[in-house]
C-alpha cells in the first residue's frame, strides 16, 4: 500500500512536473499568460490515440470503424510488444515524437493571435480555443475516441512484473531530460532575450528582436514538451479519455499554473518543489477519499474538497508569497561569474 | 417558433452574463473567469429554495438576485482587493479569478452534495422545465427573461445618465485617476460593478435551469459564450455587451440548428464552435467590439 502510494506520487509528479516546466517556460520566462496550456496536452494525448494509433491500423491492414478497428490493432501490437520488447520501445519512442512535432506546430498556430492581442485578451482567446477544441476531441469519437475512448498499447506488456514501476520510472527520465534542457535554455542567449521580453518588449524591439518570433518559438517549445506529457498519460492510462474529460481545464492548465506559482516563477527547481508539494496532497486526498469523507462527516465526494483546497491555497500564495518557495535567482553568464571570483 | 423562442432565452441570459462581465472589465480591468460559475451558483439559490422552501424558480429570482449580488461583493473583496492593492499585475488577477472559479466550483460541488443527503433528491443533473408555465402565449421563461432584460436595461440607463451616483460612475469608468482627482471615490464604483456583476450572474443562473439542464461544471462551458458575447461589444461598452450577448447568443442557437439541418443532430455538441468564430472573426476584424465600428464610414466606404 505504501509503496503504491508512492509510485502514485512519483507518477504524478513526473508528468506534473513536465507540463509544469513547459508552462514555466512561457509564462515564467516568457511571461506569455497561456491559459489554453490543456490543449496541448489533450494534443499529445491525440497525437497517440489518433495517429500512432491508425499508424498501426494501417501497419496492421485493420480496418473498419474507428473504435472497434483500433482496438484489433491495438491487441495485434499488444501480442507482439509481449515477445519482442523493442517494438514496444520504439512504438514509445515514436508516440513521443509525433507528440512532440504535433505539439510544436499546434502551439506556433495557437499563439498566433497574441500578434494582435493584449495580455488579457490573449488569455481569453487562448482559453476558449483550448475549451472549444476540447469539446471537439470530447464529442467526437472518430478523432481520437471521444468520450469512448480509444484503445492504446501498452507500449511494456513484455514486462511481467510491475509495470506502474517500469513506467513511472520512463516519467522520471523524460521529466529529468525535460528539466535539464529547460535550466540549459535558460543560460543561453535566447533564454535571456525571454527574460527580457517578460520584463519590457519595447527594449527588446529595440534591440531589434523580432517579438512575434519569440513568442511562436517559445510556445511551440512550450507546447511541444506539454504534448510529451499528455502521450506519456494517455500510453499509461491506454486510454485518451482521462484527459479528454470535461475537467480537463482544472487539470491541464489551471493546477499547472498553480504548480509554478507555488513553487516560484521562472525557477525551475521552485517549480519541481512546487509540483512535488501539489502532488503528495493530490495523491493523499485520492488515496485517503472515503477516509476523509467519513472523518469529516461530509456528504460529498472529496474531489470537491480538493478543488476548495487548490483554490484557497492559490489565492493565498498570490497574497502573501507571490514569489513562491524558491525566489527567482539572476542568471549568472560567463562574464558574471569571472565579476564574482574577483570579488 | 420554439426554436426562435428557445434562442431568445438564451441570447437574453447571455445578454445579462456579458453585461456583468462588461461591467466588471471595465471597472477593474480584469475578465472574470468566474463569471459562468456565478450564473450556476444562481441557479443552485435557486434549487435551494425551491427543495427546502418549495417556493417557485420565478418566486425567488429575486433571491438569486441578492446573492449573486453579494457573491459578486465577496469575489472582488476576497480575492481581488488585496492584489489589487499591491499593484499586481493583470495576470495575476486573472489568475486569481482562476483560482475563485476552481474555489466555487468546489463550493458548488459540495453544496450540492450536502442538499442531495438533505433533500434525498438530485442536485448534480437538474433542470426547471416542466416547472415552467406560458405566460401569454409564450413560453413563461421567454417572458420572464425579457422582463428581467428590460428592466435591467430601464434601471442601468436611469442610474447612469439621470442620477448622481451614475455620473460619478461613468467617469471612473472612463478615466479611473482623473474621477478620483475631481473626489470621486473610485471604491464605490468597484464595489457597485461586482454586485451588479454578481445579481445579474445570479438572475441569469436563476432563469437557465429552465432552459439547459444544469451541472456543477456547466459555469465553464458557458465562458466561452459569455466571452465571446463580451469581446464582440468591445468589452468595455455596456451597449455593445447588449448587442453582442444578441449577437452571440441567438447565432449559437440558430447557427447550429441550421447546421445540424445538414449535418444531423450530432452537429449540436459542437454549438460552441459559434461564439469562438464569432470571437476570433471579431478580434480579427474589428478588435475593439461592434461598437467601435464607424457604420457610416463604412456605408460609403461599401457604396463607393
Amino acid at each position: 500500500m505504501a509503496w503504491e502510494i508512492v509510485t502514485t506520487i512519483l507518477f504524478w509528479f513526473g508528468l506534473y512536473a513536465i507540463v509544469a516546466i513547459s508552462l514555466n517556460l512561457e509564462y515564467g520566462y516568457a511571461g506569455i499568460p497561456n491559459f489554453g496550456r490543456c490543449l496541448a496536452v489533450v494534443v499529445g494525448a491525440v497525437a497517440v490515440g489518433g495517429i500512432v494509433v491508425r499508424i498501426l491500423m494501417f501497419m496492421f491492414h485493420s480496418s473498419g470503424q474507428f473504435l472497434i478497428a483500433s482496438g484489433k490493432a491495438s491487441s495485434i501490437a499488444n501480442d507482439i510488444i509481449a515477445h519482442n520488447p523493442s517494438f514496444g520501445i520504439g512504438l514509445l519512442i515514436l508516440s513521443l515524437v509525433i507528440a512532440f512535432l504535433i505539439g510544436l506546430l499546434v502551439g506556433a498556430i495557437f499563439i498566433l493571435p497574441s500578434a494582435k492581442l493584449s495580455e488579457d485578451y490573449l488569455a481569453i482567446t487562448l482559453l476558449a480555443i483550448s475549451e472549444v477544441v476540447l469539446q471537439i476531441l470530447y464529442y467526437n469519437t472518430d478523432i481520437a475516441g471521444g468520450y469512448y475512448g480509444v484503445s492504446i498499447p501498452d507500449v511494456f506488456n513484455f514486462v511481467s512484473g510491475n509495470r506502474d514501476i517500469v513506467f513511472v520510472s520512463v516519467i522520471l527520465v523524460v521529466a529529468f531530460l525535460i528539466f535539464v534542457f529547460a535550466e540549459k535554455l535558460l543560460n543561453t542567449p535566447y533564454g535571456r532575450i525571454l527574460r527580457a521580453m517578460r520584463e519590457n518588449e519595447n527594449v527588446v524591439k529595440a534591440f531589434g528582436r523580432d517579438i512575434m518570433l519569440l513568442r511562436v518559438k517559445t510556445v511551440a517549445i512550450g507546447s511541444g514538451i506539454a504534448s510529451v506529457a499528455g502521450a506519456l498519460y494517455a500510453l499509461y492510462t491506454a486510454n485518451v479519455v482521462g484527459i479528454l474529460n470535461l475537467y480537463s481545464r482544472v487539470y491541464w492548465t489551471f493546477l499547472p499554473f498553480l504548480m509554478i506559482i507555488l513553487g516560484g516563477l521562472s525557477n525551475n527547481r521552485g517549480v519541481l518543489a512546487g509540483t512535488f508539494v501539489f502532488a503528495i496532497t493530490k495523491v493523499l486526498l485520492e488515496t485517503y477519499k472515503s477516509e476523509i469523507k467519513t472523518a469529516l462527516h461530509i456528504p460529498f465526494s472529496s474531489t470537491w474538497l480538493g478543488y476548495i483546497l487548490f483554490g484557497i491555497v492559490t489565492l493565498l500564495i498570490l497574497y502573501y508569497r507571490p514569489e513562491g518557495l524558491i525566489k527567482e535567482k539572476p542568471i549568472v553568464t560567463k562574464p558574471i561569474k569571472d565579476r564574482m571570483r574577483k570579488g | 417558433m420554439t426554436l426562435i423562442e428557445g434562442a431568445l432565452i438564451y441570447a437574453n441570459l447571455m445578454v445579462l452574463l456579458a453585461l456583468g462581465l462588461t461591467i466588471t472589465y471595465i471597472t477593474t480591468s480584469v475578465p472574470n473567469f468566474a463569471q459562468g460559475t456565478f450564473a450556476i451558483f444562481g441557479s443552485y439559490v435557486a434549487l435551494t429554495f425551491l427543495l427546502l422552501f418549495n417556493l417557485h424558480p420565478y418566486q425567488s429570482l429575486p433571491l438569486c438576485l441578492i446573492f449573486g449580488g453579494l457573491l459578486g461583493l465577496v469575489t472582488y473583496l476576497v480575492a481581488l482587493k488585496p492584489l489589487i492593492s499591491r499593484e499586481a499585475s493583470v495576470v495575476t488577477l486573472m489568475i486569481a479569478t482562476l483560482a475563485w472559479d476552481i474555489l466555487l466550483l468546489g463550493i458548488i460541488g459540495a453544496y450540492s452534495g450536502y442538499l442531495s443527503s438533505v433533500t434525498k433528491k438530485s442536485t448534480t443533473n437538474y433542470i426547471f422545465t416542466p416547472l415552467d408555465y406560458p405566460i401569454l402565449g409564450f413560453q413563461g421563461r421567454l417572458v420572464v427573461s425579457s422582463l428581467v432584460i428590460l428592466i435591467t436595461i430601464l434601471f442601468l440607463t436611469f442610474l447612469l445618465y439621470r442620477t448622481k451616483f451614475g455620473i460619478a460612475l461613468r467617469a471612473s469608468m472612463e478615466n479611473p485617476a482623473l474621477a478620483e482627482i475631481m473626489g470621486i471615490n473610485v471604491e464605490y464604483t468597484r464595489l457597485f460593478s461586482w454586485f451588479l456583476s454578481g445579481a445579474l450572474a445570479g438572475l441569469a443562473g436563476g432563469i437557465l435551469p429552465f432552459k439547459q439542464q444544469i451541472f456543477p461544471v456547466t459555469g465553464d462551458v458557458l465562458i466561452v459564450s459569455i466571452f465571446a458575447s463580451s469581446i464582440v461589444g468591445g468589452l468595455s461598452s455596456l451597449l455593445g455587451a447588449v448587442i453582442g450577448g444578441y449577437i452571440v447568443g441567438l447565432s449559437e442557437s440558430l447557427v447550429s440548428y441550421a447546421l445540424s439541418l445538414y449535418f444531423g443532430p450530432a452537429i449540436l455538441s459542437y454549438s460552441k464552435v459559434v461564439p469562438l468564430s464569432i470571437l476570433i472573426a471579431t478580434l480579427l476584424i474589428a478588435p475593439r467590439g461592434i461598437v467601435s465600428i464607424r457604420w457610416r464610414r463604412l456605408l460609403k466606404w461599401l457604396g463607393r
